[in-house]
């Protein structure tokens, strides 16, 4: 003890070994927590013909948890509505926790398929996660239907075993880009978004139809992901270049964080906030209260559909789960909903048979979101809503403006 | 040169914001570090309870007496905290397992919040009396920041003055020096230690209090939250209060002035300021003084 407060070269060194030692310890920790403690359906493939199993992988663990049980709230809902059968199979469902990335997806994946015998996979929230995992279902032969993840790169190069019943990143944010040329007109935009793989495609896909209907950019800035908890000197960035309106991507506790900021250092009142809606979705907007009012986004669904399909589901859920339904709850509703219509036409229920099947299904007339089909790299062709946070009977809510024409 | 001042007054008074509500945090993994030789890895996680105390008891829009209550229960409750984790690193000498101990006890703390207070983010309102803004060279700025510099500022006097000053000070720092002597005296040094655990934890849990309408409540936020901490204590140096204060100030700046001025490096400004400090002063920019000083 005596020599603590006497530390020379040597001692800060060794100390700082023991920090360094640490923190690659917490990260460790941090890969390897979630594939416990889920083990339902041991008895792995069940014999019957008659039964297919479904694996569901969502994160159950860490920053995506809330989103995965979404995913799994809607799963579920739609299998519950069809009797736990879909065509005339009985479903067995076997999750898995697929965590922050792809470290522990892919043993949880390969669990899935190599242990549990899955025919087909649905799931999947991070993009990172979803291109770490693909090659392992095209090798192994099962389709994976992507009810979240949006990096373009999943599907460029369409593989028979690889759908998305979500949207792709540049696709859901381009949807606003002619909007937003229209209604700042000759003023320009600011864009600012999250520094990764997501937020350059979302960015890029906007500022390509933005410019396109003839919009000025101000400037644009990446802020660090994961690591940026204020917003200041970003927003007095964008105060100072003059923009008159602001194009942002950010998703989760970010998108609360920013939406806060942009109103506490009093943005929201100069420039107008565009971006797509995940960042005012589900438990977000919740967080952020009255500083998203205003806001306008655009995304593939919203709960505010006026469609007596989408108002049954809506209150469907409400029922079971008590809580208005989001994007990722309806996507993976879908997900189900495209299950039940390959096994209504496929041969064999085993993955190479799920997969062919998938390819004839054509249109799904009956989706909360509206009718869509795969188009040919297998992600969805679907209609984009232009969505405004409003407050509706004292809460706050996403809604429909119109159906964004392209 | 006095335009750009102009520009960015608000920034650096950010900075400065950051940096308060980050010493409070710092300081108590710091003197822990250089009293107890304990790192405790549990210091972020503790910092995240402080911050669901204000998710659990502000409600939409708290009172000017609800503030001050939910510091008091922060202090409370990281107080306590401490003390547990003081008992159960005690018998533990080797660093290694004390990180494990520790790290372990994070998890399970941070697990255990997960499960009470949900997975999603949860924002936490600034409290009413606190929430206008003031005009600063034409453009609003949050009080509520201002506010936060000026608690950084109280909690160091009261700091250097209860560890420089006071009879209590000079038995914590009597016990660094030379514990057996202060056994001698009849002194029992491991509640001394036990309280300064505990004492640093309850900083711990009211600066994620205070932090937490700007940072919100979340889980993964306590890793941030230590990640932080420890690149202070590093800058500043192990175990001295200046050295915590100094780091704070600097991360603070770095976090904002520096992410300003060159955004295009921004993920790697703090990473970069760290491994500068190692290469040039591995000690610290201040490290504590030889003898027991802090």
């Amino acid at each position: 003890m005596s020599e603590t407060f006497s530390r020379g070269g040597r001692t800060a060194r060794r100390t700082t070994a023991v920090l360094a030692g640490s923190l690659t310890l917490m990260m460790l920790t941090a890969c390897g927590g979630g594939s416990l403690g889920n083990a339902e359906g041991d008895d792995g493939a069940s014999g019957s013909a008659d039964t297919v199993t479904v694996g569901l992988a969502v994160p159950q663990s860490g920053v995506y948890a809330g989103l995965g049980e979404d995913m799994t709230q809607g799963f579920e809902l739609y299998l519950e509505q069809a009797g736990n059968k879909l065509s005339g199979h009985e479903i067995e469902v076997v999750s898995a926790d697929t965590g922050e990335g792809p470290q522990t997806a892919i043993p949880a994946v390969s669990r899935l398929i190599k242990q549990d015998k899955a025919d087909v996979v649905a799931g999947i929230v991070s993009s990172a996660t979803a291109l770490g995992i693909k090659d392992t279902f095209i090798q192994a032969e099962v389709p994976l239907i992507i009810a979240n993840a949006g990096a373009n790169d999943i599907t460029a190069e369409p593989s028979p075993y690889i759908w998305r019943t979500s949207y792709t990143n540049g696709e859901v944010s381009g949807a606003i880009g002619k909007h937003v040329a229209e209604e700042v007109g000759d003023g320009s935009v600011y864009l600012i978004a999250a520094d990764y793989a997501a937020g350059q495609e979302h960015v890029n896909g906007f500022k390509e139809q933005f410019e396109a209907a003839g919009g000025k950019i101000a400037g644009e800035t990446f802020t660090p992901f994961g690591t940026t908890s204020d917003w200041q000197p970003y927003l007095s960035k964008i105060r100072s270049s003059g923009a008159s309106a602001v194009f942002a991507f950010y998703a989760g506790s970010e998108a609360a964080n920013f939406v806060q900021q942009y109103s506490t250092f009093g943005l929201a009142k100069e420039a107008q906030l565009y971006g797509n809606g995940f960042i005012v979705e589900g438990d977000v907007l919740q967080a952020q209260g009255k500083a998203a009012l205003g806001i306008q986004t655009s995304l593939n669904y919203s709960p505010m559909i006026d469609t007596e399909i989408n108002n049954k589901f809506v209150e469907a859920y409400m029922e079971a789960y008590d809580e208005v339904p989001t994007v990722y709850a309806m996507q993976a509703y879908d997900a189900a909903a495209a299950i039940e219509a390959a096994l209504e036409s496929a041969d064999s229920t085993d993955g190479p048979g799920i997969a062919a099947a998938l390819s004839e299904v054509g249109e799904f007339e009956n989706s909360p979101r509206g009718p869509w089909s795969f188009n040919e790299n297998h992600d969805p062709e679907q209609s984009y809503y232009l969505r405004e946070v409003q407050e509706v009977d004292g809460k706050l809510a996403n809604v429909v403006l119109n159906e964004i024409q392209d | 040169m006095l335009a750009w001042f102009d520009a960015n007054t608000a920034t650096i008074l950010n900075g400065l914001a950051l940096g308060a509500v980050l010493f409070l945090i710092a300081v108590g993994l710091s003197l822990v570090f250089g009293t107890m030789d304990v790192l405790n890895l549990a210091h972020g996680a503790v910092s995240l309870m402080g911050a669901y105390v204000g998710v659990a008891m502000y409600g939409a829009a708290p009172t000017t007496g609800m503030f001050f209550l939910a510091m008091v229960i922060a202090a409370v409750i990281g107080f306590a905290a401490g003390g547990i984790l003081a008992g159960m690193v005690s018998p533990v000498r080797n660093h290694l397992r004390q990180a494990l101990l520790t790290l372990g006890m994070a998890l399970i703390v941070a697990e255990l919040l997960q499960e009470v207070f949900g997975p999603e983010v949860r924002s936490v309102p600034v409290p009413g009396f606190l929430s206008s803004t003031i005009n600063l060279m034409g453009n609003p700025y949050p009080v509520y920041r201002l506010a936060m510099v000026a608690a950084g500022v109280v909690v160091a006097i009261a700091l250097y003055i209860i560890l420089e000053r006071t009879r209590a000070g000079a038995i914590v720092r009597a016990t660094v020096a030379d514990r057996a002597m202060v056994e001698a005296i009849g002194i029992r040094t491991k509640v001394v230690l036990a309280l300064v655990f505990g004492g640093g934890a309850a900083l711990a849990a009211v600066g994620g209090l205070l932090a937490a309408p700007i940072l919100g409540a979340q889980p993964g936020l306590d890793d941030q939250i230590l990640l932080l901490a420890l690149v202070i204590v590093v800058i500043g140096g192990l175990g001295s209060l200046r050295g915590a204060l100094l780091g704070a100030l600097v991360v603070g700046q770095v976090q904002t002035i520096g992410v300003s001025v060159v955004n295009e490096f921004a993920s790697f400004l703090l990473f970069a300021a760290l491994a500068a400090v190692l290469l040039f002063r591995p000690q610290g920019l201040l490290p504590a003084r030889k003898g027991a000083h802090v």
